[in-house]
């Protein structure tokens, strides 16, 4: 059967399906925890038994038992090497039984692995896993695919792409969808709909996981874009384990009238899955006798997708912003980590675009020095499971191209395709294959036309070319392409007429790169925003910006509003109504004295003004050690009551106790020998986390709080061996030895370092803390005292130093 | 002894809840003060931390042979001796093993933030990351619980970690073998701890659903 002819009887029937295989073998007798599919290749009469008794209730496809026949599921049974033969055989009995009554689906199904992006398993193994069984599926004579239960968008995208790489028969793709409505990895029906029927599904559907009720409205999110038949498959009810036996309730007479409503919403083709008998599918073919395929609405959509969203966009949605920022041209940081292979500054940009209103994000990776094509599909899988955005795929390079869609999880947006007579030959059955629209750039092998009329010739040319391989101009988004008006004034103009013309002549969607109208102006976003405003008013879908310019998004919105593009305003009125704007809070000024602004701002974790200020109390002829005593040391005393009060919490300790380090350590010069001159004596404390703990945030902070309270701390770090500890403490005359343990099996240690200090003679106070260690523990080991956390270690240390 | 099937999961997505590291930082709602430079440091240093983190994850069933008072023996032979656990999972005949991790990067932050006398930054990265890797196993539960709730079973409310109550910190080294945890890039050490810091073994039960 080739496409055309499915695509004709399902046109003219509503197409019957077969109902359950795996609960009709377990009915007979099929052995728990055997190969299901070699079990039937042992007794081929019970598959034509189920098979033929499908036919006779009136199934027009059945599907061949191959659900898993793939080398990873057989090699749970040590069959990996036989996909091919078994495929073949287990095709072969269902053609046997089939006759020419009715066709056979070669069965695909999950492998039970998680494919990249999202898990380990490489996208082209996958997809030779499924070639294989394709192969071994043709060679027993399938007439056609079906993808099914399948629970992951890109899983099943290796799969049709397996059966697209090796024939042209038609593929069913259908995925489970749970009560929630979404399939196992989150994916929405619209979202697999459009990104599988893009991909050259020839029908898309939902089987297994729930009943008719929960199916039917995920097929009825489905059906208005459906521009393939919709296929239904549902279980018999949700499943109930009544005595170790999967049960479900729905009987053959409810689960029919069901099919009615399916079909009545415009489903095509329908059968059963668990649960479901021949009696059930009896029933289907009873209640939908006389019913013809329903006349559907399709609505004409522009959409792009990610695994888990679908963003529409044209003339009567909201114009889109395209995030232009993933692009390292001018942008030192990001280059630089391009170049070393990190791409912590990518997700920023990523997460920044879409929090500040993007709803697509460009994605740019070529400069010097760099494997583009690399770097762009590691860039590409990161982002596929960082935002939830569909990615707008943007080099010059088919290769780099080629390789981001394959691995690209969902329906991309191509930047670009132009009248250059290669690349064009090479990009266009390259975006068909794997169901991407592109930027349609009007310029050809003699380059940019500067008049409008020729940019238009440029654009039927392609979408021209580009119908021949089955494009659509909805697939389509042409770019005015944007020149510079600081080098041609009138240029802004002849962009704004193709925009229009588009518009209004084509019908297709428009796009511009704004940022390019600028060049060689001062305040561009003023002429961004103004051309933006103007490319809306000629009809514009879509902006390549810099979504955290204030500036261009309110204007957006602003248009947006004025060509009813936002529906009764909403979003411009969620984004800026009353209360919904973010006010800065005025600051009380106070009139302070210098020493009373330092006091404050150790109180507030003020790093940034203390230096300041302290200089200016010195310069005022404050004494440094008057500072100390008379603010720093009540200010730091004043934080911790807060944080015993709760007032504070940790992030607010620690960042007043690094403002006074850095109080501390400004001051310090100052105050040389003036503290030895008075006679204090400044307590030494060794800090180790103890031998084979690696866990040492607590330690830190202790050890911070403690210098910011006048001890000299010598920190030894993580992982010390008790002997390490103790030799210190001797060389370092320390009077306070602080020790920290996370876990149960390092927290012994703490009572070698103890009593390898004793048995010394170390004349040295111990103190302990940790996750697992508590007072008693203390006790139990001999140590001097425990504490609970950092504030409470410093009381704890000026108490065994003898300090107030 | 034959092979687990082990899942792994590249990027787990994950969204943490603000006000729960904000508790785990000490906050008390209603008593605690927050100014708005305050506000804008969490949610800056939240956002930082977001970023340094890469969430993956790994898991893989395992049937339960034997199930005795004091121990729990698995499909492989292997024994996790805990009576706690075993109690834990009385009512389980299969167990599920999982492992989060994430990444060197998020740790090195921390480290450095305190070096470099950033000690708050480097308390809320740490917060947010052990939020995030607990999180990461929250999301491989959900999605187990779908992927087994079609044949009628569910997991565990809760989860186990070597550590816990009288089940061995000795034992993080037979389930990272398990689950072959190298491969994600994690290691332990002698005394039996992850690194990079903030990676997380868990164990948890698989029940039937009655009914």
């Amino acid at each position: 059967m080739d496409k055309a002819l499915f695509k004709q009887m399902a046109a003219e029937k509503i197409v019957l399906l077969d109902g359950a295989t795996g609960t009709e073998l377990h009915k007979r007798g099929i052995p728990k925890n055997t190969c299901p599919e070699q079990w039937v290749l042992e007794h081929p009469h019970v598959l034509k038994e189920i098979q033929g008794e499908y036919i006779k209730a009136g199934s027009d496809i059945i599907f061949a038992c191959t659900f898993g026949v793939n080398r990873i599921k057989l090699k749970e049974f040590g069959l990996q090497d036989q996909v091919r033969e078994m495929n073949r055989e287990l095709v072969r009995i269902s053609k046997e039984v089939a006759g020419t009554s009715c066709l056979v689906a070669g069965d695909l199904a999950p492998t039970g692995k998680f494919v990249e992006p999202f898990g380990d398993m490489k996208f082209d193994q996958l997809v030779d896993v499924y070639k294989e069984q394709v192969q071994g599926l043709l060679s027993g004579g399938v007439d056609l695919f079906v993808i099914e239960t399948m629970i992951d968008l890109q899983e099943t995208r290796a799969a049709v792409l397996a059966i697209k790489e090796t024939c042209d028969l038609p593929v069913i793709t259908s995925m489970t969808f749970d009560t929630s409505g979404k399939t196992l990895t989150a994916s929405d029906p619209v979202t697999v709909l459009i990104t599988l029927q893009s991909l050259g599904a020839d029908a898309v559907g939902a089987n297994c996981s729930t009943g008719p009720k929960d199916m039917l409205k995920v097929v009825e999110l489905m059906l208005p874009y459906a521009k393939v038949p919709i296929m239904v498959k549902p279980n018999a009810g949700l499943p109930r384990l009544v005595d170790g036996n999967t049960v479900f309730d729905m009987g053959p007479e409810e689960f029919g009238k069901y099919a009615v409503d399916f079909v009545e919403k415009g489903v095509g083709l329908i059968g059963g899955c668990c649960g479901t008998t021949p009696l059930h599918i009896k029933s289907v073919r009873e209640n939908l006798a006389g019913l013809k395929p329903a006349g559907r609405k399709f609505k004409p959509y522009q959409a792009l997708t990610s695994t888990r969203k679908t963003v529409f966009f044209g003339d009567t949605y909201p114009v889109t912003v395209v995030g232009e920022r993933i692009n390292p041209t001018g942008k030192k940081q990001l280059s630089e980590e391009l170049k070393n292979g990190k791409f912590t500054e990518v997700k920023r940009l990523a997460v920044e675009q879409v929090e500040n209103g993007a709803e697509i994000l460009d994605v740019n990776v070529g400069m010097p020095g760099i494997d583009e094509k690399k770097t762009m599909v590691k860039v590409v899988k990161l982002l596929s499971s960082v935002v939830e955005s569909p990615l707008c795929l943007d080099s010059s390079s088919p290769d780099v191209l080629e390789a981001a869609l394959r691995i690209y999880p969902g329906r991309a947006l191509i930047n670009s395709i132009s009248a250059e007579k290669a690349k064009m030959q090479r990009m266009l059955p390259i975006a068909r294959k794997y169901g991407a629209m592109f930027i349609l750039l009007p310029l050809s092998d003699e380059g940019i036309p500067g008049q409008a009329q020729g940019r238009y010739e440029i654009i039927h040319n392609i979408i021209s070319a580009a119908k021949a391989y089955g494009f659509e101009t909805g697939d389509i988004v042409v770019d005015g392409l944007v020149m510079s008006v600081s080098s041609n004034q009138s240029t802004a103009e002849e962009t704004l007429k193709v925009i229009s013309y588009c518009t209004e002549t084509i019908g297709c969607a428009t796009i511009l790169g704004l940022s390019n109208v600028s060049f060689g102006l001062p305040n561009r976003s003023y002429i961004n925003s103004a051309f933006l405003a103007m490319g809306i008013g000629k009809g514009l879908s879509m902006a390549i910006a810099n979504p955290s310019s204030e500036i261009i998004m309110a204007i957006k919105a602003a248009c947006d509003v004025l060509t009813v593009r936002d529906k009764n305003s909403f979003a411009y009125i969620s984004k800026y109504g009353e209360g919904n704007v973010v006010k800065p809070k005025i600051v009380e000024q106070k009139n302070l004295k210098t020493v009373d602004k330092i006091f404050q701002s150790v109180l507030e974790g003020d790093r940034e003004n203390v230096v300041g200020l302290l200089q200016e109390a010195l310069d005022e002829g404050t004494k440094p050690g008057g500072i100390i005593d008379g603010y720093l040391i009540p200010a730091i005393t004043e934080v911790g009551n807060l944080y015993e009060e709760k007032k504070y919490f940790l992030p607010q300790l620690i960042q007043c106790a690094e403002t006074m380090k850095t109080a501390f350590d400004y001051l310090a010069p100052f105050l040389a020998g003036e503290r030895e001159r008075s006679g204090k004596q400044i307590p030494v404390v060794v800090m180790a986390t103890v031998k084979g703990d690696i866990h040492d945030i607590g330690k830190n902070i202790v050890a911070l709080m403690l210098r910011n309270n006048g001890f000299t701390v010598h920190d030894l770090g993580k992982n010390v061996s008790a002997e390490l500890i103790i030799s210190k403490s001797k060389e370092l005359k320390a009077q306070i030895i602080g020790l920290s343990a996370l876990l149960t099996t390092t927290m012994v240690e703490m009572k070698t370092v103890v009593e390898l200090a004793r048995s010394e003679g170390l004349e040295v106070k111990i103190m302990i803390g940790g996750a697992v260690v508590n007072e008693s523990y203390a006790e139990e080991i001999g140590a001097d005292g425990y504490s609970k956390d950092a504030y409470n270690a410093v009381k704890l240390a000026k108490k065994l130093s003898c300090l107030k | 002894m034959k092979d687990l099937d082990v899942k792994y999961f590249e990027h787990i997505p994950v969204v943490p809840n603000r006000n729960l590291i904000l508790i785990k930082l000490g906050y008390r709602k209603g008593i605690t003060a927050l100014s708005e430079k305050d506000n804008r440091f969490i949610d800056s240093e939240i956002n930082r931390a977001l970023l340094l983190c890469n969430a993956r994850g790994a898991f893989c069933y395992c049937h339960i042979n034997n199930h005795l008072t004091n121990k729990v023996v698995l499909e492989n032979g292997i024994e996790l001796n805990s009576e706690k656990l075993s109690s834990f999972l009385h009512n389980c005949n299969e167990v599920v093993l999982m492992a989060s991790t994430l990444g060197r990067e998020i740790s090195d932050n921390i480290a450095e933030a305190i070096k470099n006398g950033n000690a708050a930054s480097g308390l809320i990265l740490d917060a947010v990351a052990s939020q995030v890797a607990d999180m990461a196993l929250d999301w491989m539960v959900i999605l187990i619980n779908k992927i087994i709730k079609i044949k009628g079973k569910t997991l565990t409310k809760r989860r186990f970690s070597p550590g816990y109550g009288d089940l061995d910190l000795f034992n993080q080294k037979i389930i990272y073998d398990m689950l072959n945890l190298k491969k994600m890039d994690i290691s332990i050490t002698d005394k039996f701890m992850l690194e990079p810091e903030k990676s997380v073994i868990a164990i948890a039960g698989i029940e039937v659903l009655h009914g």
